[in-house]
């Protein structure tokens, strides 16, 4: 039975866990808005990583150089998009 | 932790294998672009879009969301459980997984209908505002996704209960757990972002 239950993916589900707690705080605490919005960013991109590294093995074959190149290319052209437009529709700029 | 190269895991076993994982890697990197347009309408509409209709602190209801939070995580945990056992040539302890996986999906699922059903009824539709209309797609896309997902999963099972463990099954279900755990990554930028951060 316990070789079914590795180590590695039991820490890195009760980490998940400890993670969803941490930003649940967010809503049990009050807090400012950055300091709410920060706690989330961190919590959540960990989290991602966590699932990335630890359960979706994606360190592992020797595509690894691809698979965290393509992955980072997806993370930084979804930030961009997200971040850009709501600095052209919502922020605004001043020259 | 690397793999073996001269003792590589069924899923890896053939060339074709190999190609198809690094291929799911490369659409994922696409689901990630496609969940970034509807993050990007969502926030553009979050906080300007509400118009007559109700905002997202008055619609957001905590327990439904941690329990959708706590079923796909620990869902997410199982089938990479269901990996492991495959790797170790567990098959049955390999299908349980699965099968706890798949109804761990399911029980996700019935919440987030719940979900969409009290928004009908206190008024919060897709044509409602800007703000409902790309809350309820971007809930829906990823409430699709697992629906597809759940489909797929069962018909991993049945063709590993019939042709047993081979280079090609063990390969569809070592992709299928990325798509699962894809998922799960998702629904926490979801929780964070559009629940918890709506009422903050």
């Amino acid at each position: 039975m316990k070789e079914l239950f590795p180590l590695k993916q039991v820490n890195g589900y009760i980490f998940s866990l400890l993670l969803t707690v941490v930003a649940l705080s967010v809503y049990f605490f009050d807090m400012s808005f950055a300091m709410g919005l920060t706690i989330l960013v961190v919590t959540a991109f960990i989290q991602a990583g966590v699932q990335l590294v630890v359960f979706m093995h994606a360190g592992e074959s020797e595509d690894k150089g691809g698979i965290y190149v393509h992955t980072i290319y997806g993370v930084v052209l979804a930030l961009l998009t997200i971040l850009g437009s709501l600095l052209a529709m919502i922020w605004g700029y001043m020259f | 932790m690397k793999l073996d190269s001269k003792n590589l895991p069924l899923e890896y076993s053939t060339e074709t294998n190999r190609m198809n994982i690094l291929g799911f890697w490369i659409f994922l990197s696409a689901e990630i672009m496609l969940f970034a347009t509807l993050f990007t309408s969502y926030f553009v509409y979050v906080d300007r879009g509400v118009g007559s209709g109700p905002a997202g602190a008055e619609i957001f209801e905590l327990p439904p969301v941690l329990i959708e939070t706590f079923l796909l995580l620990t869902s997410s945990f199982t089938i990479g459980l269901a990996v492991h056992a495959m790797r170790i040539n567990r098959v049955k302890a390999m299908i349980g997984f699965m099968v706890v996986t798949l109804l761990l999906g399911a029980g996700f699922l019935s919440v987030e209908v719940y979900e969409f059903i009290h928004y009908y009824h206190i008024g919060a539709t897709l044509q409602t505002s800007g703000f409902t209309a790309t809350l309820l797609t971007t809930l829906g896309t990823h409430g699709a996704h697992v629906t597809l997902g759940l489909f797929w999963g069962i018909m991993i099972i049945i063709q590993i209960l019939r042709n047993g463990l081979n280079a090609r099954t063990a390969n569809k279900s070592f992709i299928f757990s990325l798509y699962w755990h894809f998922l799960d990554v998702m629904w926490i930028f979801i929780f964070s972002f559009i629940y918890l951060k709506g009422m903050m």
